[in-house]
Parts: structure tokens; sequence; C-alpha cells
């Protein structure tokens, strides 16, 4: 009998618990640790941020679901990892808190035969002064801030309706962020509400990025075969941003969140301010701040996890230029080369380097969109890392038998720009693969006949049945396994 | 010049034909088919 012990239930850590449960037999044991109660399909926060979703509509509570499974849930989060176990006691285990209610405060040691940290980030708020629901800005990272932006939004409105004009700031909240992909999507959304309220001449709308340039999306950009040329995703960006009236600042790096202004520091070292009625912006990530100890009680953390949080596994992570930085340093396996049975997917590993050219202004302040982990790849992840602990469980592999590099994966990404069915829109782009690979595709770094987007209701459709299908997979209802990622 | 005109001017701009065909309906249809084909090669080749 083997025990699996998952910490986090987002994309991919659910997507492992299933996979991992519907792979076991019941004599092995699937346990998920989360601090959170209800799941949450987070792409379609977008749409709770401008009011045309509720919680119920992008959540629902996972205790129902892993009780028909067969998984032991556990309301808690991982404080502290024993990968050697403790004392005399070798077998690993992982300390947890638990977060519910009845149980608030409680610590207890789960033993582990397997262990997927599958975390998520941290919403480093902190990292900026005033940045935050707590501070003096908004956010859609979770459900309930998303709830909260609705609700500025429409008081936002009501008071442009009454006459005033308005200033709304949407972007990255320092220059170290990543996801600007949602807060692409978040714009062009407000935008749409507004102009659909009739107020839109009485809103100046400003996307602030830490993006080199539009169209960069923490990957680099994209490189697009369209109408006989190759054209960067930064014109197309900019088409649909002049399109809809929507102001950029590109290379920004958010220094401090005041009441009413913005303040940020742009590439060229110069020193900015933007007042503003509402501001919606993403603040980094770094990892949840787990701990690890060995057995002797001494502190290997710095030697499991990297200086920002996340876990190390099988990627080269030697320093070297950006010009040297090659698909193939990505992990295939995410495993931790420290501890074979321990693994790390989704946003929670490491990423070797960055995608997007990191660049410092004349200052010396980094301003480097980090690279996305999460969506299409993070549930590819967290399938691939269950189904090689399955094997090695059930067939006695002692390494990992699964693959699935960022630099082989391709991702679909649907990013709306507008709800409703006639009027709606979304952009639909496909890249393959994630991280580019210039030694195989050194024209752009990816396979021109699988990098393509484009804008229209059909996009908009398919975020839409995404949307009910993600979340029918989730709640693990017939035939959710023939879902793919 | 204001931030907006700068940027607009340097940027390309769709024309009302090319804004008609991305809600038209039966155009979109069309389009569906297609990007659903996409995307479906992209998790084929993305799954291993």
């Amino acid at each position: 009998m083997a025990r699996v012990v998952i910490l986090g239930a987002g994309v991919s850590g659910h997507t492992a618990a299933m996979v991992l449960r519907k792979k076991l037999s019941r004599e092995h044991d699937v346990v998920v640790v989360t601090p959170n109660r209800r799941w949450n399909w987070i792409p379609s926060n977008i749409w709770v941020g401008v009011g045309l979703m509720g919680k119920d509509d992008v959540t629902f509570e996972l205790a129902p679901i892993y009780e028909r499974l067969g998984i032991d849930y556990r309301q808690a989060k991982g404080v502290e990892l024993h990968p050697e176990g403790a004392g005399d006691a070798k077998h690993p285990f992982v300390t947890v808190e638990y977060t519910s209610d009845a149980q608030r405060g409680v610590r207890e040691d789960l033993a582990y035969d397997y262990l997927i940290n599958a975390t998520g980030p941290k919403l480093n708020f902190a990292a900026t002064p005033g940045l935050g629901p707590e501070g003096n800005s908004l956010s859609v990272c979770t459900f309930d801030h998303a709830a909260q932006t609705a609700e500025a939004l429409r008081a936002a409105i009501e008071r442009m309706k009454g006459g005033e004009k308005l200033t709304f700031v949407v972007g990255t909240g320092h220059g170290t962020c990543t996801c600007e992909g949602a807060a692409f999507e978040y714009v062009f959304n407000l935008e749409f509400e507004i102009r659909n309220a009739g107020v839109r001449d009485a809103a100046r709308i400003v996307f602030l990025t830490n993006e080199a340039e539009l169209g960069d999306f923490g990957v680099g950009g994209l490189q697009i075969q369209r109408g006989g040329y190759v054209v960067p995703s930064r014109s197309f960006a900019e088409s649909l941003f002049v399109e809809r009236g929507v102001e950029w600042i590109v290379g920004a790096h958010v220094s401090r969140v005041d009441p009413r202004e913005v303040q940020y520091e742009t590439l060229d070292g110069e020193m900015h301010t933007l007042a503003f009625d509402f501001a919606m912006l993403l603040p980094p990530f770094t990892g949840v701040g787990l701990r690890a100890v060995d057995r002797a009680g001494e502190d290997i953390t710095a030697k499991l996890f990297a200086p920002n949080g996340f876990m190390r596994v099988d990627a080269d992570y030697t320093a070297k230029p950006y010009e040297e930085w090659k698909a193939r340093d990505w992990p295939k396996t995410y495993q931790s080369p420290l501890y074979g049975n321990v693994f790390a997917v989704g946003i929670a590993f490491a990423p070797p380097h960055a995608l997007s050219r990191p660049r410092k202004t004349k200052n010396g302040t980094v301003v480097a969109p980090a690279p996305p982990r999460t969506g299409m790849p993070s549930g590819i992840m967290g399938r691939t890392v269950a189904l090689s602990i399955a094997d090695m469980i059930t067939k006695g592999a002692t390494s990992p038998t699964r693959h699935a590099s960022m630099g082989e994966m391709g991702a679909a990404c649907v990013a709306s720009a507008g709800v409703g069915f006639w009027k709606g829109t979304a952009v639909s782009m496909t890249m393959f693969p994630v991280v580019p690979d210039y030694e195989k595709y050194p024209e752009a770094g990816r396979d021109l006949r699988h990098t393509v987007g484009e804008i229209g209701s059909a996009g908009h459709w398919i975020k839409r049945i995404l949307h009910h299908l993600f979340i029918y997979k989730a709640k693990a209802r017939p035939g959710w396994w023939m879902i793919p990622e | 010049m204001s931030v907006r005109s700068e940027q607009s001017r340097n940027a390309m701009k769709p024309t009302g034909w090319v804004l008609f065909w991305r809600t038209f309906m039966p155009y979109q249809l069309w389009r569906f088919v297609i990007v659903n084909i996409r995307m479906m090669v992209m998790i084929w080749k993305s799954h291993g």
C-alpha cells in the first residue's frame, strides 16, 4: 500500500489527484491537502470581476467530490516538509496546519510515500506598498477579490452615469509579475462592459504592464503566420488596444500604489505617477513558504527550493546569459533532484529561466515578466506526474515514466475580449512549443504551422464552452477522464 | 501629442470590413470549427 499526498488542489493538483485515484486501486491512499474549501475555475474570475458571473458560477465545494471519488481531503496547508523523516522515524512526512473552522490552527504530520507539491503561488501583494485589495488596488486573482472588483466597477459606472469622468488602470503591480494574459483579458472585458453601459466616453482606460511590448504575455511574444506574413503578436495586440481606445504603458515596474495614484518606473529609468479612480493590478507570485527540514533537524529549504520559494525540479538551473537559454533547460519529469518521491507541478515548480528577456531600468530595477505555468500546461504536468507515480507504485518503475516539458508541449489559450453570443469576442491562440526552441525552429522559436491566433465570436463561444467543460471535468462527472487538459 | 494619438498612429487599425467578419455568424461558425480542430491538434501533440 502506498500513500500519495498532494499539496494544493488547483488545476494541476486537482488533475493529479483525480488521475491518481483513477489509476490506483483503493488499497492506495490519495490525500489532498488544500487550504481552500472550494475549487475555483480561475480563468473565469475575469467574468466575475466585471459582474457577469457570481461565486457559484466559478467555484464548487471540494469535499463532496473527493468523498465520492474516495480521495482523503484535508482542508489544511502544508507548512513543513520532512523528506527524510525526523529522528529515528525514517518515513517522510509533511506537517500540515488545518484551516477549517472546526480545526483551525491544529497541526498534523502526514506520512507519505510520494508527495506532489501543487501549492500554486502566494499572491505577493506585499512586494509593492499599497498593492492589493487590502491596500489601494483591486485584483481578480481569487473569486472573492473578483467579486469585490465587480462591485467597484459597478460603482464606477454609476459615477460615470452621473456625469463624472474616471480613469481606469489595469495591469501588473510589480516588475516581476506573470499572468499578463489575465490583465489583458480583464482590460478588454472592462472596456466592453463600460461601452455596454453607454459611458465609454467618460472613461479613460490605461493598461500598465511590465511587458516590454504588448503581446509579450510573459512568453516572449509570438510570431504568427497570417495574411501571407509572419507578424509579431505585438502588432495584433497594439491593433486591438487602438481599436478599443485603450492606452498602454509598457516596461513598467509599479513601485507604490497610493489611494488614488500609482507610482511606476519605466525602462528608461524615469519615475512617473498616474492618477486613477479604479485600479486592478495583479500581484507578483512567490512560493507559498514551505519549509524543509532534514532528519537531523537542519533547515534544507534552500536546497529544495529556489530563492523565490518555488521548488527545484529536474531543470537546468545553471545561471547563464539570456542568449544561451535553451528549451531543453526546462524540466521533463518535475521530480526533485534530491528526493525521488517528491514532485512539483504547475506554478509550484521553479522555472529555470524566464521566457521574456529580463530587463533592468536605468536605475537597476528588474522588470522581468515571469513565465506563465497555468492552464493547459499546468493540467498536463499534473496528469503526467500522476501517471509517473502510478507507474512507480504499480509497476515498480524506479524513475518517472512520463515526460511533459514545456519545451516540447504546446498550449491553447482563449483570451476573452468581451462577453455576448452575438457581439462577444475572444482571441484564440495556439503556440507550439510554449518555451521557444530556437535550435529546432530557428526562425521564430516556435512551429509557425501551430502558432496561430485570431479574434472573433468563435473564440468567445469556445471560451464559454471551455468554462462549462472544465468545471464538468473538475466535478468528476461521468466521462470526465475523456476530457483532455 | 497625447499618448493615445501617438500610439494610435503607429499601430495597425482594423477596417470596418475586418470588424464585420469578427462577429459575422456564418463565418464565425466556420472559424469555430477550424479553431477547435487546431486546438485538438495542439492537445494531441502536447499529451505525448
